[in-house]
């Protein structure tokens, strides 16, 4: 990396003291580094993509590891290649547990039918979403329907992994109620 | 994952950077470690000793234990010492292998020094000695060793808790068994030795097994 790698090295730095836009630098410059990384070992572009928000996150929680003054490109492999082997594994056990169904979720032989109960269902989830405070909603949104750990929705949303919890907690806890309230099942 | 694009996930890492102490090198912190943990060995050794490890092999036979002692203290120094390595991203794996040296040399001046047990006492060389104290105190010596040395790792959040946890493992193991050989006024034998090698299998398995609650990786 020679003198990239210097240069990372003291973004890096500044970081951990705490400079933001040193931060955002640094993030910017090593992404394509971490894709060309993660494209030696994934295909799918989607997938791709994953492991490199995934190694930015994990950057993000181990930032402290990092020694200034050695290189950051080692620093920054390891962390990419440990992700993208997690990926495949991953992918190989849903591959190896799940099926593809395309109408596993019908539950009428007419298309027309079903979409009308998911239309209504949906409107229905929007309405018991629309009464959840906000950090709750976004506590929701990151850990249940994004699929992201609580480390990673910690470091995405800024709260912490006690009170993500909390919030997931309480939120399917009110629309519970909420559901049971309009006879949802 | 997630259908949020990279710029934007980078802009709320940044937004929400905070200033975080970068850790000391892992030699540096290995060497805490070990200061501590050899504290806690020289406190138990004041308290409790009760024997000269040297004589536990007869007359002529303390070379023999002296280097079987170095073995087990080079094994449980390299451990502790690759698990800060690992702990860190990008640190040579090599240190994965490194206490296998001396390990390997501690069984062999252990089956050695049973061997000649067996040829100078004969069946006796066979008999059960204390094995299950033994174990006891390795996994016991164990925890209590190994406690401050996963707190130290667990805060390096590692990407690949495993290997440190297994090198964690051997390490407090080993340092166990040196310190065991102060509480051991008679010869290991052969089936004594298999005890120790199953009270250190537990030992790195519990510590495998226990890796994300106790190492809390990233």
């Amino acid at each position: 990396m020679g003198g990239g790698d210097d240069r990372w090295g003291e973004l890096l730095s500044a970081a951990q003291a705490g400079d933001a836009a040193a931060y955002r630098d640094f993030l910017t410059n090593v992404t394509p580094f971490i894709r060309a990384l993660a494209r030696r070992r994934l295909r799918a572009e989607d997938a791709i993509e994953d492991v490199v928000q995934d190694v930015l996150l994990t950057v993000h929680r181990v930032r402290h590891t990092y020694e200034p003054g050695r290189p950051v490109a080692p620093w920054i492999a390891a962390i990419a290649a440990r992700r993208s082997i997690d990926s495949l594994r991953k992918r190989g056990r849903g591959a190896s547990r799940e099926i593809h169904d395309p109408i596993a979720y019908e539950t009428f032989a007419e298309p027309d039918a079903n979409k009308i109960e998911v239309d209504d269902f949906s409107k229905q989830l929007a309405k018991m979403m629309g009464e959840l405070s906000p950090r709750q909603k976004e506590a929701l949104e990151l850990v249940k329907l994004k699929e992201m750990s609580l480390v990673e929705a910690s470091a995405v949303s800024g709260q912490t992994v006690a009170s993500l919890k909390v919030n997931i907690h309480r939120a399917i806890k009110r629309m519970r109620l909420a559901a049971s309230r309009n006879g949802v099942e | 994952m997630t259908n949020r694009p990279t710029n934007q996930l980078i802009d709320l890492l940044s937004s929400n950077v905070k200033p975080v102490a970068p850790l000391p090198p892992p030699l540096a912190r290995a060497g805490v470690t070990l200061a501590t943990m050899a504290l806690l060995c020289g406190l138990a050794f004041v308290l409790l000793h009760e024997s000269n490890p040297l004589q536990s092999r007869g007359p002529g036979g303390e070379w023999l234990v002296g280097f079987e002692m170095l073995a087990m203290l080079a094994t449980g120094i390299l451990a502790v010492t690759g698990a800060f390595f690992l702990t860190i991203p990008g640190r040579p794996r090599y240190w994965l292998g490194a206490p296998l040296v001396p390990f390997a040399a501690w069984l062999m001046l252990s089956g050695a020094g049973c061997y000649r047990d067996l040829v100078r006492t004969g069946p006796a060389g066979w008999q059960l000695g204390h094995s299950m104290d033994c174990m006891i105190f390795i996994v016991g010596a164990s925890l209590m060793l190994g406690a401050p040395l996963l707190w130290r790792l667990s805060r390096a959040t590692p990407i690949d808790p495993l290997p440190v946890a297994a090198l964690g493992g051997l390490g407090t193991a080993a340092l166990a068994a040196f310190l065991l050989q102060f509480f051991h006024p008679f010869a290991v034998t052969f089936i004594d030795l298999a005890v120790h090698i199953a009270a250190i299998i537990i030992v790195v398995g519990l510590t495998a097994l226990l890796k994300r609650p106790m190492l809390r990786p990233a």
